[in-house]
């Protein structure tokens, strides 16, 4: 009556299992000890539900439990206000705990800048930054413009008349249009929203030239013809239907490439193993079938930067967001 | 497919037994997270949005939606029993409600505010049904220019709101003068923050208001609480009369349609909607002194306009991918954790989910009625607890609200420091409610004033060029103007 596997098998198993993660904990390039954090995790994000940053991190940690990739309950809360300072100063308070991770997004990055208050990226644990998205530079439908060429020659005959309406002053789309000015020489104007998705109402209803949209935003208003792409700001075009006719700005003679980033760090003073865990962690999720299907359907890019990697990624963008901020007049000397 | 048969197949998605359980189960979550202070419904949406993650796409969204909803017929609860309005949009509600609940008509109240919900929610959703498409186009020819007009004839409206305009106009500035706290909208740099990362993102709306009406009215009873009576009601009293409903139903038809209007805007919300659907009524009412005094009518009116406004912003987001509103924006990223891309194709490529969800908001005002009307008596009951014994309650409910909205004891000393500014308030007999309508509408003015003038490169013709923005500076013009003249003429007889 009793039904169960005979124990040299099930023993057998089991040490194969114990071999087999002993040996591929012991492969990765780091060759770093790894340690599990020992109860729930939450994951501070500083923008609000149903921001890219929300989405993102909601995703992954879907993928993580799902997948079972991670054991431990993870839970994704927002942590809004103050350009995302109430989410990172609560995570930098939290020294060496290992319960606690924070979303990287800009303006982690950008408002210690803006506010003249030491960085935060410097005192992070790096762990990972792991998807990115591309930007396309739209115009109405009906405009004049039907290149980035001509958009900027259209700026250069009418300086400061060529509008761009845009999320956030020192947000990644004033960022990319600063670029731009600079590359080639134009001055344009910039209105500041209270979200991306007020100023896309702003720009389809037609009351500006320009709006700057992740592939996946500005997609649906291409195919429903109210929108098109001039240019998109990567090294590379797409190859997607949509965009794979849509040149890259440094074809157009306009040599910019801009990308957005998301990542993930930990509290100043991590464990470095429970780090370089989640670190592995993140990777195993990245490179789930359903992540990969989220970053096609989303036309997002998995370039993957784990600790060392991502610290000097991070460290890396950190510059050149202060070299964006200081050319826009937004940074404030410390 | 015409529209009635893709609404009918809506239905059919709508009545299985799944799908109504998940519709009740967000609807009466809506219900209870409205009626907390702090937490509103595009939080308690958020929070529950992992719960979601096992469901199909329709049925999760019909349930989010169902929160975002529920949560308008919850606000009104706190609003009108306890002062305390949960929602920048229930402040209206307080006005009258909580007047007409001391009085010991609470029962009358909540029944009509729940009425008006229903009747407006259900012609909202009907417009949503069968105009989707004519009212989203309509929706972007809003923009900066009208939003700072509309915020005009807000703030220009919040001096009616208490007994003399002058004091109303005295608590709106200094509601405009908190907002002026944060970094600055155009070029964001920090205003008045005196180097404290907490004020960067200014003064939020939630210790404000928690403060302002909550705390401070628990202060002030402190003062009088020797005579303090329970409000005497009665049980015949918690029904609504035949002449109370006679004179709610054009508030109702007249705040739902301000509130559906308004509530397409990408731009303005339920708290703008439910403002002008107020001070409309009290223009039109033949008897505009009982106003703030407990008028049935203006609780009508704010309420229908609400929930008319929730539902009018599901409007941009199903036919643009552009949320009207925090809720609306909560159910789009929804569609996309669920892996649904929003947008204008949405409804041709999701029919089954959009008239699925078209169809949910029916059915789901229906539930929030039949829990309502008998909820109102039973409600309304709670206020004969005598009030040293609600009080401490009130105050634990508006701390832990505060304190839930950001998760940050900063917010709670924020909301102490309001309760004693309220409190003085009350004592200098200054009406509250103008200075969080003013706290609100602020942003919106000073945006889209600033925006407006970015559009047209300085340019004030912007104004009188727009078609609409002409149309609401006449309006603006007209509410400034009229009440001057009548002054005017009363002091030197008829001219």
């Amino acid at each position: 009556m009793t039904l169960k596997a005979p124990p040299s098998l099930a023993a057998f198993v089991f040490c194969g299992v114990l071999a087999l993660g002993f040996v591929s904990s012991a492969v990765p390039a780091d060759a770093q000890e790894m340690r599990a954090p020992r109860g729930p995790v939450e994951i501070t994000v500083g923008a609000g539900a149903g921001g890219t940053p929300d989405v993102i991190m909601r995703s992954i940690a879907k993928i993580m439990a799902d997948e079972k990739i991670v054991d431990v309950p993870i839970v994704v809360q927002n942590r809004t206000g103050a350009g995302h300072a109430n989410a990172f100063n609560f995570v930098l308070g939290k020294r060496g705990d290992e319960n606690t991770l924070l979303t990287l997004a800009s303006p982690v990055f950008t408002t210690p800048i803006v506010q003249g208050t030491p960085s935060v990226i410097d005192r992070i644990t790096p762990i990972a930054g792991f998807i990115q998205s591309e930007l396309v530079l739209l115009v109405p439908a009906n405009s004049q413009f039907k290149s980035l060429k001509e958009f900027v020659e259209g700026a250069k005959a009418r300086p400061s008349r060529v509008r761009i309406a845009g999320g956030a002053s020192g947000g990644n789309d004033h960022l990319a249009m600063a670029l731009i000015e600079q590359a080639a020489g134009i001055k344009m104007t910039y209105i500041p929203h209270e979200s991306g998705s007020a100023a896309l109402a702003t720009f389809l209803g037609g009351n500006v030239e320009g709006y700057f949209a992740t592939l996946s935003e500005g997609l649906p208003h291409m195919q429903a013809g109210k929108a098109r792409a001039i240019a998109i700001l990567s090294e590379k075009r797409r190859t997607d239907e949509g965009y794979k006719n849509v040149p890259t700005a440094r074809e157009e003679g306009v040599d910019v490439v801009y990308t957005q980033f998301w990542g993930v760090g930990g509290p100043p003073g991590m464990d470095p193993a429970v780090a370089a865990w989640w670190a592995d962690k993140f990777r195993k999720a990245t490179e789930s079938k359903a992540w990969q299907d989220s970053l096609k359907e989303k036309l997002q890019l998995g370039s993957f930067h784990a600790l060392a990697d991502a610290d000097a990624y991070f460290k890396r963008e950190q510059d050149t967001f202060r070299r964006l901020l200081t050319s826009v007049g937004l940074a404030k000397p410390q | 497919m015409s529209t009635i048969e893709l609404l009918t197949q809506g239905f059919t998605t709508v009545f299985t037994f799944k799908s109504l359980a998940f519709i009740f189960l967000g609807v009466v979550i809506g219900q209870i997270i409205g009626a907390l202070p702090g937490i509103g419904p595009s939080a308690g949406m958020a929070l529950l949005l992992p719960l979601t993650f096992g469901l199909d796409p329709a049925t999760a969204i019909m349930m989010l939606a169902g929160i975002m909803y529920g949560g308008q017929y919850g606000g009104t609860l706190t609003s009108v029993l306890i002062n305390v309005p949960g929602e920048a949009s229930g402040v209206m509600t307080a006005v009258d409600g909580h007047q007409m609940a001391k009085a010991g008509r609470a029962g009358a109240a909540l029944s009509i505010a729940a009425i008006g919900s229903f009747l407006a929610g259900v012609g909202a959703v009907a417009a949503v049904a069968f105009i989707t498409p004519a009212l989203s186009a309509f929706a972007l020819r809003f923009n900066a220019p009208e939003y700072f007009l509309l915020a005009v004839l807000g703030i220009t409206a919040a001096a009616s709101l208490g007994g003399s305009p002058v004091r109303a106009l005295m608590a709106a500035t200094l509601g405009l003068m908190i907002a002026l706290v944060g970094a600055d909208p155009v070029t964001g740099a920090p205003r008045l923050t005196f180097d404290q990362p907490a004020l960067f993102e200014g003064i939020d709306f939630i210790p404000v208001a928690i403060g302002v009406f909550g705390l401070a009215e628990v202060l002030s009873s402190l003062e009088r609480a020797h005579d303090m009576k329970p409000i005497r009601t009665r049980l015949k009293d918690m029904w609504l009369t035949a002449a109370e409903w006679a004179e709610s139903r054009i508030a109702i038809l007249r705040g739902g349609l301000i509130g559906l209007i308004v509530g397409i805007m990408p731009g303005a919300g339920a708290s703008v909607a439910s403002m002008l659907a107020y001070v409309t009524e009290r223009r039109f009412s033949r008897r505009p002194e009982r106003f703030g005094k407990g008028a049935i009518d203006g609780v009508a009116a704010a309420e229908a306009a609400n929930n008319a406004s929730a539902h009018g912003a599901t409007i941009p987001m199903l036919a643009l991918g552009i949320p009207g509103s925090a809720s609306t924006a909560v159910l789009l990223a929804a569609l996309v954790l669920h892996g649904v891309r929003p947008g204008p194709m949405l409804m041709q490529q999701e029919a089954v989910l959009v008239w699925g969800l078209i169809a949910s908001m029916f059915v789901g005002n229906v539930v929030l009625l039949v829990i309502n009307l008998p909820l109102a008596p039973l409600c309304a009951s709670l206020l004969r607890v005598p009030y040293v014994f609600l009080a401490p309650g009130i105050l634990v409910l508006s701390l832990v609200g505060a304190y839930a909205a950001t998760l940050d004891m900063g917010t709670v000393w924020m909301c102490l420091v309001f309760g004693v500014l309220g409190w003085l308030m009350i004592k200098f007999d200054i009406p509250r409610p103008p200075l969080v309508l003013a706290l609100v509408l602020a942003q919106l003015l000073e945006t889209s004033i600033r925006q407006s003038l970015l559009l047209s490169f300085g340019s004030l013709s912007i104004f009188v060029e727009r078609p609409i923005a002409a149309f609401l500076l006449v309006l603006v013009a007209g509410s400034i103007l009229l009440p001057v003249i009548g002054a005017l003429r009363r002091r030197f007889g008829g001219i």
